[in-house]
């Protein structure tokens, strides 16, 4: 096998990838200066070196503990909680939390053999001290999402931590034309007084 | 609405085949095996995007070939509305494409009951005389076309009691069954008070049906749900969801300990059941155990008559029924009857098939015929 063989199969590892876009990856690599492409190979290279799970949330971050739970600025009375470690992103980039995270690994499935014992639960119970006020459960809306959230209230209820869900509705600046129909459902059962 | 086109691609025997029906209907006539089932089926599997016969989309590719099409034009009266509703199917890419007036719908559920179609088929007798899962598919199908919000409810009940029976097997903790219990019970009590206020809204005119077609003996359709129905006293549809939630809580708290015995989830409307009652109260009998075969059919049609009537006042316009060979399992007075009965309400097209014309009586005599012979129709 030829080291272009090499690379391409190595792209088609990815996720979204099959063979022709692995090749098209591959050329396109081939095609730019040599320089692009070793920038490539050390970003993934200090990536694969650098990147550490965070040992109090479980956040991908080069620091441990990462840079949330460091930032002295962060409100430490609530922890939002997630599946994984791509929602922060998500979460943190929409400036509407200021307080602290910690991830998951992922939702209750037993079909999966997914239990609480697989899931960072522990580690979570063990962060909840005096300071800690508030959960805020930001599990997927699917149904292991949801009993995933059900699970979490549960065993924090009985702590005296208040314990939250992310609403569910309409999307911001959508059409209400081209909501699907469990959308609109669900926003009018949650409806609110203006 | 009337289907006033169809088309078919490698359907069942169908290789590329085009019908055109008038207003009123058509009664297609030919020998076993030539497709007549097969085109009801299609018009059918542009309702509910599944077939009424229970097959596996991939069952529905003719033989040899990698995907099916049906495409189906409706109508509005005098030509008011017109929308082509479309399905595919695909073997390669196990995919289901639905195009609504060449749009894809963004969930294959949002475009099911565009038609407005029931079948009567001889084996509805199944429904009545057969085991519990085929009358909880009936309600299912049923409450999906005409309850918003059903079918996704359904949905996740079924997915939500996979993970929960998966968690029962496998020896599960207390907090962690009630993380799904929340889930179950929720979703559960939707279908339960959907099915209850169902059956309570379509009873009377269920038994009017039976005692029309019979000339007689009343009939009785009660829900049985494995939860046990609130506020008993004032029937079923006045209960609520609350009401249903509750009871469906208490329940599973009753049973928790049997569950995990047996380890597998034992309350929720995956164990309700249909019953269906002859003669008067104090001394009814059940039609499944102790009904004549006659007396079951007669239910049954009747069944899908209520199916009717219930899709009628849902969606506005009246539906296209479609009658798969169901005179020949009747008497021939009770076949009148029914005929009759088709004759004075008000329905909208009629699709009939018979292996004999004669079978088809007055209504035959009404509708233009057709020839289906070996995947090919032909208008006589």
């Amino acid at each position: 096998m030829s080291v272009i063989d090499d690379l391409a199969s190595e792209f088609a590892r990815l996720p979204g990838i099959g063979r022709k876009t692995a090749y098209r990856l591959t050329h396109h690599l081939l095609k730019v200066a040599p320089e692009e492409a070793c920038r490539l190979a050390r970003a993934i290279d200090a990536m694969a070196e650098r990147v550490r799970r965070c040992s109090i949330c479980h956040n991908l971050s080069e620091s441990d503990p990462c840079e949330y739970c460091s930032n002295p600025a962060r409100d430490r009375t609530t922890i939002c909680v997630v599946e994984e470690a791509s929602d922060i992103r998500a979460i943190d980039s929409s400036g509407g939390f200021r307080g602290l995270y910690h991830v998951l690994g992922g939702c209750l499935s037993p079909l999966d053999g997914i239990g609480p014992d697989e899931l960072n639960v522990e580690s979570l119970q063990s962060r909840l001290d005096e300071n800690v006020r508030e959960v805020i459960v930001a599990t997927n809306p699917s149904v292991e999402g949801e009993a995933t959230a059900a699970y979490l209230h549960k065993i924090l209820d009985p702590r005296g931590i208040r314990v939250t869900r992310l609403a569910r509705g309409l999307p911001v600046g959508g059409d209400l034309e081209y909501a699907d129909g469990v959308t609109i459902a669900q926003a009018l059962a949650g409806r609110r007084v203006i | 609405m009337f289907l006033q086109r169809l088309s078919l691609q490698n359907f069942r025997n169908f290789r590329d085949e085009k019908v055109e029906f008038p207003e009123q209907g058509a009664a297609l006539v030919g020998d076993n095996g030539q497709g007549k089932t097969n085109l009801l089926e299609a018009v059918y599997y542009l309702e509910i995007f599944r077939s009424f016969r229970g097959a596996r989309d991939e069952q529905l590719i003719r033989f040899g070939d990698g995907h099916f099409r049906v495409a189906g034009v409706l109508e509005g009266a005098g030509g008011a509305e017109r929308v082509e509703v479309a399905a595919g199917y695909s073997r390669d890419g196990r995919c289901k494409k639905v195009t609504l007036d060449g749009h894809e719908p963004a969930r294959v559920a949002e475009g099911i009951g565009r038609v407005g179609a029931i079948v009567f088929t001889a084996s509805d007798v199944e429904i009545v005389a057969g085991g519990p899962g085929a009358r909880r598919r009936f309600l299912d199908i049923i409450l999906s076309l005409v309850e918003p919000g059903y079918l996704s409810a359904l949905q996740r009940y079924r997915q939500i009691l996979a993970q929960r029976n998966g968690l029962l097997r496998n020896g599960a903790s207390l907090p962690e069954l009630a993380a799904w219990n929340t889930g179950l019970v929720e979703t559960g009590s939707e279908i339960c008070r959907a099915r209850a206020r169902w059956v309570a809204e379509r009873q009377a005119s269920f038994a009017r049906y039976c005692q029309r077609i019979s000339g007689g003996q009343p009939t009785d359709l009660k829900y049985s749900p494995s939860v046990p129905a609130p506020s008993e006293s004032q029937g079923h549809s006045a209960a609520g969801g609350d009401e249903w939630r509750q009871a469906f809580r208490e329940e599973i708290g009753r049973q928790s300990e049997r569950e995990r015995r047996r380890g597998v989830t034992l309350v929720g409307p995956h164990r309700d059941d249909l019953n269906f009652r002859l003669g008067d109260d104090s001394d009814a009998v059940g039609l499944r155990s102790f009904g004549s075969a006659g007396q079951q059919r007669t239910a049954a049609v009747a069944l899908r008559m209520v199916e009717a009537e219930s899709l009628r006042a849902a969606r506005g316009w009246r539906p296209i029924i479609m009658l798969d060979d169901v005179f020949a399992e009747l008497d021939p007075p009770r076949a009148e009857r029914v005929v009759g009965l088709l004759g004075a309400e008000e329905w909208g097209q009629v699709l009939v098939t018979s292996p004999k014309p004669s079978e088809f009586g007055a209504m035959g005599d009404s509708l233009p015929k057709y020839r289906v012979v070996n995947g090919r129709v032909r208008r006589l």
